[in-house]
């Protein structure tokens, strides 16, 4: 039986870096995307990082979740910027005035005669790229990393001990939370209950009741859980020991080292050189 | 000077919070090092409280009101926290998923040691070692919900056994695993209390296994303690079995048959070797080929795969070439190991999965075209956990949820609500909360909110799972009558036993296929291949097919008549 879980679906030369190295790559990838406004260059660190995302075995319907879920968001960023992002884009440019890519209809009311630029159209990938980079990372680094060591990790950066444990016990508690959601509703459909057919009023009303079962199950299981915890001498008291202690091996040191490297030559680069700027791309 | 006890109940009494019944009733119970206790008796009877209590568990954590005085290893569970009765005290649940908490087979069972603060060293020693012991090494670095159900709990068990306790409290630790995990668990805590001296505390239904393998057992009847003693005690005191509603194992019955057949004298034996010796005593008997029931290839199929082929997004192959024809009016019994792909095939029929290859119909409609809510008139699906099926204020609103797409007149409504209402014996709950009433009841609820559309064909998905045995007959019985008015019943169980008074024919899955696909009868004497597909006939037939390889008895009943001059069928 399948069953859900966030984690990654295997193990990979990032997921064995220590937490700490993972947090190093997060935050030289978030400051090259928040640096950067080449469009080039964002949507190559999004690509970079959809493809540590898969090849570190994050789950591809999680990633397609994610990406249904940011649409219509990223749509509405697009649409902000290639139509109202004017002077900011001209100042970014250096232009007198921006390229129109099309102009709404004359006869629209409201928006008729509203012009579409390239300029805006470009902005506007450039920073889903950046939105969507942040958003990849979070999984990259938490979900390849195995709670104990997640732990283990943030007990190491001074997080005390129950908080942490209760941090990727929720990480974990989510997607079983979802799937007693999944099974209630299903139920109700196994019993004729057709959603779609409902009007808005009676489908929420209806669906408000999933919360009873829904509630009722993460209760039992959360008092499970609490049963499982304290039978195994779980008390959140000093003392506690580690099977797998983190140490810094030589893969994540170095990682920590290239990280700042490349945190240092992004800000340099950016600086003297202006690399990042925004561009249009083929523009001038 | 004899070694203290490494558990003792006192006069233990215990009430959960706003009780007025108790849960535990004036318990006294002692425990040596090595031991193996079962707890048997009816659900509510108070096991798993009493698991909880030897823990401190209850009710340092529930709360309520304690009576009495328990200890474990010397330390009062009252008194002493529960994360240093810990050191002392395994607990493995029923559940094998939910006692999961880490993310790795390794760190499942560290998990434990670390917090009592164990040095990494010595936790990696004993980690290995409990892997060792329950046979889990070389899946280290597994996650835990990669591993099997049987996997999971032998994981469990290491958890608790790392810990080094000197007792472990396991409560209904095989209830949701097939025949052959289940006996792993059993033979594991025959050996840890052998070689390591740790006593056991087994909660369980498995009445075969704890006769093997538990040295006393308790009777629980309302919280207190109804009976004491060795299993041959127990499960030879018929009185005492029909009181507290008690299954004795299959060569219990068996044999006590035959004693009020008058065709032995001795006393029922408890353990099937020791059953099988018993039968030299006996005259070989006849042959006892009931005949088969003819299969009705008449009726018109309503459920059919055809090379139905499906994998997980995983990659998981969990259904492998699966040809199936259920017809019209028959009742079939559903079986294999955890993970045979039953419920996966179960679920194509109700359109929740869409095969990867393969077609699958239903009433002769491809169901490609039907939707779930559509096909939800035709099959009633009652799952394993009622209470996922349950979402309103009371058992008429319940009942009446599943006719609100078919948009039918008040009076009808009602009338439909009534009739399912009386079928299933919930008249007098109409009013009461789904939520409220005892499993079992549940389980009738959700029935009856099935049966209210009226669909041809049922599907209930181990209905039996976590009910004691007059729990489960109850909902069996439901089945029987529904299968009488003409319905067509499928029924997947790792139940065997309870079976033969039921179903007319079985199918039998393993890794994704159809092993067999025969009658109930036939099946159940091909012991082989239910042992490949790791289920374990009722010893009845065990002990049947060694009197004669021609005596095809399933029941205890049938084995008696078939000493009955010219064999034949039972009366």
């Amino acid at each position: 039986m399948n069953r859900p879980s966030l984690q990654a679906t295997r193990a990979s030369a990032f997921s064995r870096l220590d937490f700490r190295a993972k947090l190093a790559v997060f935050a030289a990838a978030s400051v090259a995307a928040v640096l950067w406004n080449d469009p080039r260059l964002s949507l190559g660190l999004m690509l970079a990082t959809l493809g540590a995302c898969l090849g570190a075995g994050i789950s591809r319907g999680y990633l397609w979740l994610m990406g249904r879920l940011m649409a219509p968001f990223f749509l509405l960023l697009l649409l902000t910027h290639g139509f109202f992002n004017v002077q900011y884009v001209l100042r970014l440019t250096g232009h007198a005035h921006l390229t129109p890519l099309f102009t709404l209809p004359a006869r629209l009311p409201l928006v008729g005669g509203m012009i579409f630029s390239a300029e805006g159209f470009y902005y506007g990938l450039n920073v889903i790229a950046k939105s969507m980079t942040l958003l990849l990372l979070v999984p990259l680094c938490v979900f390849t990393t195995d709670p104990n060591n997640l732990v283990v990790g943030l007990v190491r950066m001074r997080v005390p001990y129950p908080f942490a444990f209760a941090f990727t016990s929720t990480l974990r508690f989510f997607p079983l939370l979802f799937d007693e959601v999944a099974s209630v509703i299903e139920a109700q459909r196994l019993r004729g209950f057709a959603a779609e057919e409902l009007g808005p009023v009676a489908r929420v009303r209806t669906y408000a009741k999933v919360a009873v079962p829904v509630i009722l199950g993460a209760l039992f299981k959360a008092q499970q859980v609490e049963v499982v915890l304290q039978s195994r001498g779980f008390s959140g008291r000093r003392g506690r020991t580690y099977l797998h202690d983190s140490r810094l091996g030589a893969a994540s040191a170095a990682t920590i080292a290239l990280c700042a490297l490349a945190v240092a030559v992004v800000v340099v680069l950016r600086i003297r050189l202006h690399l990042g700027a925004f561009v249009v791309p083929g523009g001038t | 000077m004899p070694e203290a006890p490494v558990a003792r109940l006192e006069n233990v009494s215990y009430y959960y919070p706003g009780a007025e019944r108790p849960a535990l009733l004036n318990l006294n119970l002692e425990l040596a090092a090595g031991e193996v206790l079962g707890l048997v008796g009816a659900t509510g009877a108070g096991k798993t409280t009493l698991c909880l209590a030897l823990n401190g568990i209850v009710p340092q954590l529930y709360g309520g009101r304690f009576f009495g005085r328990a200890a474990v290893a010397g330390l009062d569970t009252v008194d002493h926290p529960i994360h240093e009765l810990a050191r002392h005290v395994g607990v493995v649940l029923q559940d094998p998923e939910s006692q999961l908490v880490t993310a790795s087979v390794e760190n499942e069972v560290a998990f434990a040691l670390e917090n009592l603060g164990v040095a990494p060293d010595e936790i990696r020693r004993r980690v290995d070692e409990a892997l060792a012991a329950v046979e889990l090494d070389g899946l280290a670095r597994k996650h835990p919900h990669e591993l099997s159900g049987g996997q999971q709990q032998r994981l469990a068990l290491a958890a608790a056994l790392a810990q080094r306790p000197r007792l472990v409290v396991l409560d209904e630790p095989t209830a949701q695993l097939d025949p052959r995990a289940s006996a792993e668990v059993f033979r594991l805590v025959r050996a840890l209390s052998r070689e390591r001296g740790t006593a056991f505390v087994v909660a369980s239904h498995a009445a075969e296994e704890l006769a093997q393998t538990a040295g006393r057992i308790a009777v629980l009847s309302r919280g207190g303690l109804a009976a004491l003693g060795s299993p041959e005690e127990i499960f030879r005191d018929e009185a005492l079995l029909r009181r507290e509603r008690i299954r004795p194992p299959g060569v219990t019955a068996a044999f006590a048959a035959l004693r009020a057949a008058g065709l032995t004298t001795r006393p029922p034996p408890v353990q099937l070797e020791e059953g099988l010796a018993a039968l030299r005593e006996l005259p070989p008997g006849r042959p006892f080929a009931v005949p088969e029931a003819p299969r009705d290839a008449g009726a018109p199929p309503v459920l059919v795969a055809r090379d139905l082929r499906f994998a997980y997004p995983d990659g998981t192959r969990a259904l492998d070439g699966v040809d199936l024809v259920v017809r019209r009016g028959e009742y079939v019994a559903l079986l294999g190991q955890n993970g045979s792909g039953k419920s996966t095939l179960l679920r194509h029929f109700l359109h929740l999965l869409e095969p990867s290859s393969g077609r699958v119909e239903v009433e002769g409609r491809d169901v490609a075209s039907r939707r779930v809510t559509d096909l939800a008139r035709s099959i009633g699906y009652v799952s394993q956990n009622p209470d996922r099926q349950i979402f309103n204020p009371t058992v008429e609103a319940e009942v009446a949820f599943s006719l609100l797409p078919l948009r039918l007149p008040a009076a009808e409504r009602a009338a439909r609500v009534d009739r399912a209402l009386g079928a299933l014996g919930l008249l007098a709950f109409r009013g009461a909360h789904p939520l409220s009433l005892p499993k079992g009841d549940r389980a009738r609820v959700v029935v009856a909110a099935v049966l209210v559309m009226d669909p041809a064909v049922l599907i209930f998905d181990e209905p039996t799972i976590g009910q004691d045995e007059a729990g489960a007959r109850s909902i069996l019985e439901v089945t029987r009558q529904l299968h009488r008015e003409g319905r067509t019943v499928v029924v997947v169980t790792h139940h065997l036993h309870l079976m033969p008074d039921y179903a007319q024919r079985v199918v039998i899955m393993a890794q994704g296929r159809v092993l067999a696909d025969t009658s109930l009868r036939a099946a159940y004497h091909a012991v082989d291949l239910l042992r490949t597909a790791h289920l374990e006939p009722p010893q009845a037939a065990l002990l049947a097919r060694a009197l004669h390889p021609d005596n095809w008895a399933l029941t205890p009943e049938e084995l008696t008549a078939s000493f009955a001059a010219g064999g034949g069928p039972p009366p």
